[in-house]
């Protein structure tokens, strides 16, 4: 476990040291200040519109910031070769794997961590609100971004971080539609016999990842729907079910690959 | 060495890289079979191509070999297990420069499983060994290519390893650099280090290795104790008191001078008899007669070719 922990710990310091980082931060945080200029922002539901694309922005960083470590560490230490002094240590390729993966969920979720303080106080000072809940939708937030880190850390195994940003971006978009778009072309009869074995494949095996969001809701203070310990457990399952299944394949690959 | 015990020993190593789409794939090492001594100090030589860095990555677990055997420590080396006892310093090492060498080192010790107060103790020492005691604390983003060669071999020494695997330890150093690395691995020898090394530079192998290995295109061309692969060739030096001339005339026909001095003739195996009787025939004094040693430079050639060899030095 330590040298895992090293693992992490080094990734978290990495990004501390990136500029991109603090400037995804900065941007999102001015995004997030300047929702109430929005035309729409009517009076009596501009607590919910601040929410409501507050974490909209928040869901996007997050998701840069899950595409761009998780496309980048393992190409960028392999073309940098540091692979070799960290792999000719006495640790496995799994720890390695497992290290980087866990220190850019750390890093991603320190960053919602910051992004909530901001959230929360911009509520509380703007509307009075003292608006918790919000943490709700944070952490799906989080449950996604685990779930995009390891499909970003397997394409790097063998692909350039652009290739790989672009595959966790159609991840991304396909995981988003699939209850939607897919389901229908599944369903369709009138799709020809290909579209609808492919969709259904597709279906089948991507998670959907709009399962995972939960902004509305919570925006809308769960007006409509409720949260609670069941739905929340629920999502923790479906995340940590795709997230266990990419990091094992992810990690297998990477442990046989030539470095 | 036969007798000794044997730290690494590869039998039989075949590993060929992909060749890309629908192209052949390229064999770099093609039955490759290497020992390495306990204590002693192996070189392991070969032109650009050779196989040397795919045979030291192999060693430590960085590419799988599609067939062939590792054994280290009497143990096949199969896991990251095997590597605790070892350090390694890559060619031309590269580290995330927003860090300092004792956080570096810091880092490293961790993982090598070592305990803080350890790993303290250690980056000291192993800083000041490679003269960068006082660039400890500086961050390595201004740090030259030399500076970064003795931040890698720090990194390799931290965790006290029984058995060093060094890729051109002297790359980028300068001459004063050069020795001091000769310096460091002649006194981790007596310290009972083993090390193989893999180098470019025939001087700093000539100089610092016991035993050599060398390859070329994959396979093993000749391995032995150095001395021993040097003074194979059937020919005899003869030094003389003070130089002469009087007798070149009859001197066999093999024989030829190896010194513009004219104080030392080198002669076949053969003629070594006649040499020495025109020698003294002709009032030469001759202080001293012995088998030829060759530089490494020369064997080199003689072995692969000079086709084959292109000159790192």
């Amino acid at each position: 476990m330590n040298a895992v922990a090293a693992f992490a710990w080094s990734v978290v310091q990495d990004s501390l040291h990136r500029k991109v980082f603090y400037a995804i931060l900065a941007f999102t945080f001015i995004l997030i200040l300047l929702v109430p200029l929005l035309p729409s922002a009517d009076i009596g539901v501009q607590i919910d519109l601040l929410r409501e694309a507050s974490l909209g922005l928040t869901s996007i960083m997050a998701f840069v910031l899950a595409v761009i470590l998780g496309s980048t560490i393992i190409p960028r230490e392999r073309e940098k070769r540091t692979l070799y002094n960290t792999l000719s240590k006495p640790v496995s390729r799994w720890q390695y794997y497992l290290g980087k993966f866990t220190g850019i969920v750390v890093v991603v979720a320190g960053a919602l961590l910051m992004t909530y303080v901001v959230i929360l106080l911009f509520v509380l000072i703007k509307f009075g609100v003292f608006n918790p809940g919000m943490a709700k939708a944070l952490f799906t937030i989080l449950l996604e971004a685990m779930v995009l880190v390891s499909v970003a850390m397997l394409a790097s195994v063998f692909y350039s971080p652009l290739v790989c940003v672009m595959l966790t971006a159609l991840f991304y978009v396909v995981g988003h539609v699939k209850g939607d778009f897919l389901y229908r072309a599944m369903t369709d009869s009138a799709n020809d016999p290909a579209t609808r074995a492919i969709s259904g494949v597709a279906y089948y095996v991507l998670p959907n990842l709009e399962r995972l969001n939960i902004n509305e809701t919570i925006a809308h203070s769960e007006r409509m729907f409720s949260v609670g310990a069941t739905e929340l457990l629920l999502l923790i399952g479906l995340a940590a079910a795709f997230t266990a299944i990419l990091l094992f394949v992810g990690g297998y690959l990477f442990s046989r690959r030539d470095l | 060495m036969q007798g000794m015990e044997t730290v690494l020993r590869i039998e039989d190593l075949r590993k060929d890289y992909a060749g890309g789409w629908r192209k052949p794939s390229r064999p770099a090492l093609s039955g490759l079979h290497l020992e390495v001594p306990r204590g002693s100090i192996t070189g392991l030589l070969g032109p650009n191509g050779a196989g040397k860095t795919t045979t030291l990555k192999c060693i430590m677990g960085l590419i799988r070999p599609q067939a062939g055997r590792i054994w280290l420590f009497g143990e096949e080396a199969t896991d990251a297990r095997s590597r605790r006892r070892m350090g390694f310093l890559p060619e031309q090492p590269y580290f995330d420069f927003y860090l300092t060498p004792r956080k570096l080192l810091s880092y490293y010790g961790r993982l090598a499983g070592m305990d803080p107060s350890r790993i303290r103790t250690k980056t000291s020492y192993v800083l000041s060994l490679v003269g960068m005691g006082d660039e400890a604390d500086l961050a390595m983003d201004k740090f030259s290519k030399g500076m970064l060669q003795r931040i890698g071999l720090a990194q390799a020494l931290l965790s006290d390893p029984e058995f060093l695997v060094l890729d051109e330890p002297s790359s980028g150093l300068d001459p004063l650099g050069k020795i001091q690395v000769r310096d460091l691995l002649n006194s981790l020898r007596d310290g009972g280090i083993t090390i193989l090394l893999s180098s470019h530079q025939l001087s700093e192998i000539e100089e610092v290795c016991d035993g050599v290995a060398i390859i070329h295109k994959g396979g093993n061309v000749a391995s032995g104790s150095l001395d021993d692969m040097l003074r194979s060739r059937e020919e005899y030096e003869i030094d003389l008191e003070e130089p002469t001339s009087a007798a070149w005339d009859e001197l066999p026909g093999s024989a030829s001078w190896a010194d513009a001095a004219h104080m030392r003739v080198v002669v076949s195996k053969k003629s070594l008899n006649e040499a020495l009787k025109a020698l003294m025939g002709s009032g030469a004094s001759i202080a001293e007669v012995r088998q030829r040693r060759m530089t490494l430079e020369e064997y080199f050639l003689e072995k692969i070719g000079r086709e084959g060899w292109e000159v790192g030095e």
